[in-house]
């Protein structure tokens, strides 16, 4: 019987994944998933949540790149104006180009709550008691927010992503990131250092 | 993954037996023709009068020891991006190094922008991880800031297609092992990392990010160095553990190490030119021919009473 069950969760994974495109990013979050007993329903309504999360993600990258094709190409350079310049023009085109980017733009409720998901069974899991002491470690960022659409600010250091996360949250292309700012959930264009999307108080 | 488990014990039983450390009067670089001979400094970028005496002696340090290349272990500019941060806290108290061709390669720590990678004088090629190779060493520069899974990846095909014969070894900012106080060990990121390192013979691992010096026991038949106070310092800091096999608080230090065939040799400096550590690390033996020649040493999990420092 425990069997026949396993089977049939694994065709309704299989399928939702197939369905829904995302099968590239899906497998260590529905492997997770099982482990922790969550239901094939929902890891198929999750995989769905990704799913139009990595299309915003798509929007945006296309977006990025119009705008950064305007600009000069950035090299290595040995002046680190020219990083800084090229940092700051992107910024401004990317924040011209979308003025009424808002918190909810690519971290849509349906991803949300997908996201809200896989962060309470990996922490949950047996890892995630290293994930939270990766957050904590030091000296975390106290009462710090980031803005959409603003620049990451200057000077202001990263907390360490825990792997635990990285390995169940959708891959991301080279353009975008995923960054913990206290307690929210950020993702953050590199090379244009903006804040593409926040998800207040999602990390635990 | 029981063979993954026996291949750990036997590195790790292996460990105590590959060091030996020499007193600080007796120890001399060999100074070999085709040795690989570089300075280690990590979380340095501050721009304040210690990282410029630091920095003093690091150039003064190559008059008797010629290095060729300088690694970064992170946190190369504190507080900001602007042309004078890269100016006062790198150009200027570096600049007898970089006049004199010293090539720098940096990794990122939690204080850098992501965009310092664009920046050719810390040779990162545009990637914020990447590999290059000096003599028989070959040199791994992680992103420990973002581990995700492209990044293990990448690793893991690098560190295959790496040669058996040379030295493997991994730099980034957050080390594995730590007996500071402040951060203490990344300990997720280790249970990603160390795999790699023990399945494809990763002999040595540098990191900063913990403003203290420290020498690591070999945990599971790698060497852990933490240096992370080349600027930064964070006095008396360090909670030596059973795994500290040399640990140093009180002032700022860099390293300078030298590859000859087998043999690392290293010595750390203080600010004011004391010889903190030294020793000869011995190149790990291929796994399969590793012998079993010493009881196991501590872990920084298990913890358990420390045999005594074989060779020291």
């Amino acid at each position: 019987m425990n069997k026949w069950i396993n089977t049939f969760t694994l065709v309704l994974i299989s399928s939702a994944t197939i369905a829904t495109g995302c099968n590239r990013n899906s497998a260590p979050q529905q492997q997770a998933q099982r482990q922790a007993g969550i239901s094939a329903e929902q890891q198929a309504a999750d995989a769905a949540g990704f799913k139009e999360f990595s299309d915003r993600v798509k929007d945006y990258v296309k977006l990025h790149n119009s705008q950064e094709a305007l600009l000069p190409p950035l090299k290595q350079t040995v002046n680190p104006e020219m990083i800084a310049a090229h940092q700051s023009a992107l910024g401004r085109k990317i924040r011209e180009a979308r003025p009424q980017a808002k918190a909810g733009d690519v971290f849509t409720p349906t991803a949300l709550k997908s996201f809200q998901d896989v962060i309470q069974t990996a922490m949950q899991g047996p890892r995630g008691a290293n994930a939270d002491a990766t957050m904590k470690q030091g000296a975390p960022l106290t009462e710090t927010s980031v803005i959409v659409n603003q620049t990451y600010p200057d000077g202001l250091p990263y907390t360490t992503v825990p792997p635990t996360l990285l390995l169940v949250f959708p891959k991301l292309p080279d353009e975008v990131v995923y960054r913990v700012v206290v307690h929210d959930l950020v993702l953050l264009d590199l090379k244009a250092n903006l804040v593409v999307d926040v998800v207040p108080g999602i990390i635990p | 993954m029981r063979r993954l488990r026996l291949l750990s014990l036997c590195c790790f039983i292996i460990a105590g037996a590959v060091v030996s450390a020499l007193g600080a009067q007796q120890f001399k670089f060999p100074l070999a023709p085709d040795s690989v001979r570089f300075a280690a400094i990590g979380d340095m970028g501050t721009g304040d009068a210690a990282q410029y005496q630091t920095a003093q002696k690091l150039i003064d340090s190559r008059v008797t020891f010629p290095y060729d290349f300088v690694v970064m272990l992170g946190d190369n500019i504190y507080g900001g991006s602007k042309s004078k941060d890269f100016e006062q806290k790198f150009e200027v108290p570096y600049k007898p190094l970089l006049d004199a061709g010293v090539k720098f390669y940096a990794c990122l720590g939690n204080h850098d922008n992501p965009n310092e990678r664009l920046y050719k004088l810390f040779n990162m090629d545009g990637a914020s991880y990447y590999t290059y190779k000096k003599g028989n060493v070959r040199f791994f520069v992680l992103d420990s800031n973002y581990m995700d899974p492209k990044q293990l990846a990448w690793l893991e095909s690098q560190l295959k297609s790496a040669l058996s014969s040379d030295w493997k070894i991994c730099y980034f900012h957050h080390p594995l092992y730590s007996s500071g106080r402040f951060h203490g060990p990344a300990t997720d990121l280790r249970q990603v990392l160390e795999p790699l390192f023990m399945k494809y013979g990763v002999n040595v691992v540098f990191a900063g990010h913990e403003h203290v010096y420290e020498r690591v026991h070999p945990q599971h038949g790698i060497y852990y160095f933490t240096e992370g106070a080349s600027g930064e310092l964070r006095p008396n800091n360090l909670d030596k553990t059973a795994i500290t096999d040399k640990g140093f608080d009180t002032d700022r230090t860099f390293m300078l190490v030298e590859i000859a065939a087998d043999d690392m040799h290293f010595q750390t400096l203080s600010r004011t030119g004391q010889i903190v550590d030294s020793g000869i690390i011995h190149k790990q033996p291929a796994a399969s021919a590793q012998k079993i020649t010493q009881p196991p040493r501590p872990t920084q999990d298990s913890g358990g009473s420390r045999a005594a420092s074989p060779q020291f």
